[in-house]
């Protein structure tokens, strides 16, 4: 999520999520025919030629100017595949609503429940438990011969009693309703946090001012010593440890976000004067051989 | 530490006195180094300032959300090969070319450029403009600012306006 008071715009990350084929993608485009024009944008899809969500699906829903600040909805899909969890995992960063898209298929139980327990796994990677997160499940494909009953769906999957919405979203019937759900939620949510940090901020007065953790050049240096690595780079040396200095510098204190974990960072290296003077000599003494040859070249002896 | 700071640290919440200074650092980037466009993206996809031609808003959102999957995605190969991070991509095309640097845990700087630049050129003000960038968004927040608030009923006006939306 970002509130950006500078462009007064306000832009929420909404995530689909489920087992292979269960519609999550056919909800996006569902999404995507039914807007309005100057409100959607364009529907990226990275797919495999065989029309798998290879990486994810993507649009932005435009609702305008609300209390002043021009909300945005991003709306993604993850490809549901078990073979693509590596991926799935990088669209669900940053997820500020989750909606769960189950097949009602006969057959489908199982993967409805791998997919859920799925979901559960990789927001745990992020320190995060699913009630964490607004999440509402649709129950797709309803109009299946032998769809199974939501009833059941239900007390098999939704063991966190989040609002459910049936669905057939290839023709639409509940793709909209599943969606301004979750949408409310998650700014629902939004007020909810700003006041329960706007009352914390009040019950203790703000902390004096301390120096920064760590100062401006310890800032550049680490950041710079980061930069190492680049796609043009080749791997590290073998023996050689990524953890802690490697070089006998005080360690710079890192600064931690609340999201992020604290990393390791790599002490820049100062070369002494010691070395300086070692690389002049070896310079002097090609220089010395250069002119030696050149000497010889040109007395004809080379 | 003030909530304000908390969700400026998380970069959760960008201030409007920031963002002038993000706007102005963006727009010297683009004087120095002739490129066409400068983007700040949030790893979640979110773009956070843009300066520069070329591109509209919904193309610029786009562009945002695939080079923060793009990241996301080169940082795990970088973590399968043994480096922390791969902190710079390029993308040659024949007329435009992307150049994209992590400026901190958070934050991406995509820089759009044509062949009335280099790409050295880009890299030497890329990395420069990462460090005032950090700078900016590393200060502490001074909490001048007139409004660093939602409306208490903005998650409820969200709702109704959804409801119009979907022509209920």
């Amino acid at each position: 999520m970002q509130i950006n008071f500078g462009s007064r715009s306000v832009s929420c990350k909404i995530v689909y999520y489920g087992p292979g084929l269960s519609g999550k993608t056919t909800n996006i485009q569902k999404i995507h025919e039914q807007m309005p024009s100057p409100r959607k944008g364009e529907l990226t899809s990275i797919k495999t030629e065989g029309d798998r969500t290879l990486f994810f699906d993507f649009m932005s829903l435009d609702l305008g100017k609300i209390g002043g600040m021009e909300t945005r909805f991003q709306i993604y899909t993850v490809p549901g595949q078990v073979y693509y969890n590596a991926t799935r995992k990088l669209v669900l960063q940053g997820a500020d609503g989750i909606v769960f898209v189950a097949d009602s298929g006969p057959e489908c139980m199982a993967a409805n429940v791998e997919s859920w327990r799925n979901l559960k796994d990789n927001l745990a990677e992020r320190g995060l438990e699913i009630t964490d997160l607004p999440v509402v499940i649709q129950w797709n494909k309803r109009d299946l011969a032998g769809a199974i009953s939501t009833d059941e769906m239900n007390a098999t999957i939704n063991d966190i009693d989040a609002p459910t919405f049936e669905a057939v979203a290839t023709e639409g019937p509940g793709v909209l309703e599943t969606l301004k759900s979750v949408c409310g939620i998650v700014c629902r949510q939004l007020n909810e946090r700003q006041a329960k940090m706007a009352s914390a901020s009040k019950a203790s007065p703000p902390a004096p001012v301390a120096p920064a953790a760590t100062p401006a050049s310890a800032e550049t240096m680490r950041f710079v010593s980061r930069r190492r690595s680049t796609t043009q780079t080749t791997q590290k040396k073998k023996g050689t440890s990524t953890v802690g200095p490697t070089h006998a510098q005080a360690p710079v204190p890192p600064k931690t976000h609340p999201r992020t974990p604290v990393r390791p960072v790599h002490a820049t290296r100062k070369r002494s004067r010691s070395w300086w003077s070692k690389m002049f000599v070896a310079l002097g003494i090609i220089a010395a051989v250069l002119g030696i040859a050149a000497a010889l070249y040109g007395i004809g002896l080379w | 530490m003030s909530s304000d700071a908390d969700l400026k640290n998380a970069r959760m919440v960008y201030y409007e006195s920031d963002m002038a200074e993000l706007e102005t650092v963006l727009k010297r980037l683009l004087d120095l180094s002739r490129a066409k466009r400068a983007l700040l993206i949030d790893i979640e996809g979110h773009m956070v300032a843009t300066c520069g031609d070329g591109g509209d808003q919904t193309d610029l959102e786009n562009i945002s959300a695939l080079v923060a999957g793009t990241f996301a995605a080169t940082k795990e190969t970088a973590k399968l090969l043994g480096e922390e991070e791969f902190s710079v991509l390029f993308h040659q095309g024949e007329t435009d070319s992307i150049q994209l640097t992590l400026v901190d845990d958070r934050l991406l700087l995509g820089i759009i450029f044509d062949d009335a630049t280099t790409i050295g050129m880009v890299r030497l003000y890329a990395s420069e403009t990462a460090k005032k960038v950090m700078d900016v968004l590393g200060r502490e927040h001074s909490g001048s600012e007139t409004s660093t608030m939602l409306d208490d009923d903005f998650g409820e006006s969200v709702e109704t306006e959804l409801d119009n939306f979907f022509g209920e």
